[in-house]
């Protein structure tokens, strides 16, 4: 089995914890082992780089160091951990200076920056690595009739040097969707708007107008919900939108999850049991064919 | 026969027109190079009713960025031929920019935008004494804001901008940049910085940023808005601005992230808002889900807490670590795993001990077998 090391973050705590195991599941099911690399900390989530930039690129550093000394490449789940992890990435492989400041701090560790591990966001990862029609194959419960609005994210489309689609005409979510039986609706009202989460802490009326934008626009588009391959704007979208009044109440799934329940999980190990906004297609005993 | 590409561009003019309207046009791939060459072979060519504005043709005076199949660009630094390649022969759609008020066709009103940007005071106001020769700069803080000095004014941030478009008074991503720019500049007496800071919060709203990065991407000359935003929040939480829910965030993600590790999902809300998260948290128990009240302490912490504390000696952060926090931290960590965060150091000795015992008890029976 193809083996990737695995970076957590802070996705799977609070009321997440499941979701890593169902993500080692699906995973370990489409042929990659996913490897937790241990040790690995929180990135500071593109907000420590307000007080302290190098502190991020040091914290960073390590955590990449620590998937090089394993030998692995490190595979993230989270748009906003990719983009910061890829981001330091990008600046030590340019900066040799830097690289050496921070590699004489990682000493103590007895770690090493080397640069040779890649960054992968699973979005990608999927597409490329496993490809579409692995997982294809590997569909029981096949999606039928479902219209499933693609929502990407900010993080894996900006800034460029970091970007893992086409930052103007992402792809790959579409042809995922459709692997799984589902029928993708990509051109909607608000499909580009941000989905707020990182200023909900900030400024939570701006957040708030933001959270409905693209549940709003996918519904008037005919979508019966949202799939991101990001773990925040599915969080934002879940958890921000049952706070608007009036909001359109689109359910918001995970990508990881949107395709164990196509694999043939019950809707709890797919995690799609514990959304605030209903899931109402999913059925607890929808048969799954082999 | 010669190529050609459909422009579909936004034309109104308030003074006939009761609404704007698109109109198509057919343009030579050939005669034109960029998409400012192409805007003129319409006007020139197609229909001399049409307005833009431009004038220096080489992406020094900001005055032509226009809207193009949504995003902001320069119309003189856009190769046409790379527009048409990407719209894959569907027609491309050039509009004014976002968020400013229309003029005719692409043109727009900077003013508001302008104004928006005088109220923060980004200028120099020397510190004094004024030396009799000219300032001595080193490189070293040159590099500083070498990028944000880049900026033309040419509002394709501002018209890509989340936080403008939900958020009125925010004063732009642009805007923020040159703040940076002059709160780190050496030749700017301290007074003056802590305003001009004070209006980025106050008038300016910088906290509206949603760190989208979209400023970043379309800043044709290479400047970094989002990235000069974190740093204006640092400069004014170090200089004491701190009655905001954003810098109470970035305490929590500090010294969260210092005491496990991680951050808390579940204790931000009490941190900022003073909110209660117990209904949230009931909300997912209700459903079924395990939930965890405070992350699970990560393997390597203590050396991972020296590296924070080396990093933090050699560069000194905008916010400090707040200890008594991370005591309060640690203490919740104890109460929920029942462990201390040396917890390891503990395994290890168990480990040991159990170790040390099973080989007396083997020591022991070899020498009550051997007996």
């Amino acid at each position: 089995m193809k083996q990737v090391g695995f970076y957590q973050g802070c996705c799977f705590q609070g009321p997440d914890a499941h979701m890593f195991d169902m993500l080692k599941k699906v995973f370990a099911d489409l042929g990659v082992d996913i490897k937790l690399v241990e040790r690995t900390t929180c990135c500071g989530g593109n907000t420590i780089d307000e007080a302290n930039k190098f502190l991020v690129y040091s914290i960073n550093a390590r955590n990449i160091a620590l998937a090089e000394a394993e030998g692995l490449d490190l595979l993230v789940s989270c748009n906003t951990c990719y983009m910061v992890l890829a981001k330091t990435k990008h600046a030590l492989d340019n900066d040799p200076q830097l690289r050496e400041e921070i590699n004489k701090l990682l000493a103590e560790e007895g770690l090493e920056y080397k640069g040779t591990a890649k960054i992968w966001h699973i979005l990608p990862y999927l597409v490329e690595e496993v490809g579409v029609d692995t997982i294809r194959k590997k569909v029981k419960r096949p999606l039928k009739g479902w219209k499933v609005a693609t929502y990407y994210g900010c993080h894996i489309k900006y800034p460029k040097e970091v970007a893992v689609v086409d930052s103007e005409n992402p792809s790959g979510l579409e042809e995922l969707v459709e692997a799984l039986g589902a029928e993708p609706v990509k051109d909607y009202e608000g499909k580009d708007a941000c989905c707020g989460y990182h200023a909900y802490y900030t400024n939570k009326p701006v957040a708030l107008k933001k959270v409905v934008r693209a549940p709003e626009g996918a519904k008037k588009a005919g979508a019966e919900m949202l799939v991101t391959p990001c773990p925040l704007c599915f969080k934002a979208q879940d958890i921000y939108q049952d706070m608007v009044e009036n909001a359109p109440r689109v359910p918001s799934v995970y990508l990881p999850e949107l395709l164990a329940y196509a694999l043939g999980y019950d809707p709890k190990e797919a995690g799609l049991a514990y959304h605030i906004i209903p899931v109402d297609k999913v059925t607890v005993n929808a048969p799954a064919s082999s | 026969m010669a190529e050609k590409a459909v422009l579909r561009i936004y034309r109104y003019n308030p003074e006939v027109d009761q609404n704007p309207f698109y109109r198509e046009y057919e343009v030579p791939l050939d005669e034109v190079q960029t998409l400012l060459d192409a805007l003129f072979f319409v006007q020139e060519r197609l229909d001399p009713t049409l307005s833009f504005r431009f004038f220096c043709r080489a992406a020094v005076c900001g005055s032509c960025a226009v809207k193009v199949n949504g995003v902001s660009r320069l119309a003189c630094k856009t190769r046409f031929r790379d527009l048409v390649e990407a719209s894959g022969g569907r027609p491309i759609t050039v509009e004014p920019l976002n968020f400013l008020k229309p003029v005719k066709d692409l043109v727009v009103d900077h003013d508001a935008a302008f104004e928006n940007l005088k109220t923060l005071k980004t200028w120099c106001e020397p510190k004094e004494p004024i030396p009799e020769r000219e300032y001595r700069i080193p490189p070293e803080e040159v590099k500083k804001y070498e990028r944000p000095t880049n900026c033309i004014l040419c509002f394709a941030c501002y018209g890509n901008c989340e936080a403008v478009m939900d958020d009125p008074k925010y004063a732009g991503p642009f805007a923020f940049s040159r703040v940076y720019r002059y709160a780190v500049d050496s030749r700017v007496k301290d007074e003056h910085k802590r305003e001009m800071v004070k209006n980025a919060l106050e008038a300016g709203d910088v906290w509206s940023c949603v760190q989208c990065q979209k400023c970043i991407y379309v800043c044709p000359k290479g400047v970094r808005p989002a990235e000069d935003i974190q740093n204006v929040r640092g400069i004014a939480a170090e200089m004491g601005f701190r009655d905001y829910p954003g810098v109470r965030k970035l305490q929590h993600f500090v010294d969260w992230v210092y005491a496990t590790g991680q951050i808390n999902r579940l204790a931000l809300p009490e941190e900022v808002y003073g909110v209660d998260p117990t209904p949230l948290i009931n909300k997912f128990r209700e459903k079924g889900a395990e939930v965890w009240e405070v992350p699970k302490p990560l393997p390597g912490l203590l050396e991972f807490r020296d590296l924070i504390l080396e990093v933090m000696k050699e560069k000194k952060p905008h916010l400090d670590i707040d200890f008594h926090h991370v005591r309060r931290i640690d203490k919740r960590v104890e109460e929920v795993f029942k462990a201390d965060v040396c917890t390891r150091i503990t395994e290890k000795f168990e480990e040991q001990k159990s170790d040390f015992f099973s080989r007396f008890w083997k020591k022991l029976g070899e020498f009550f077998g051997a007996s």
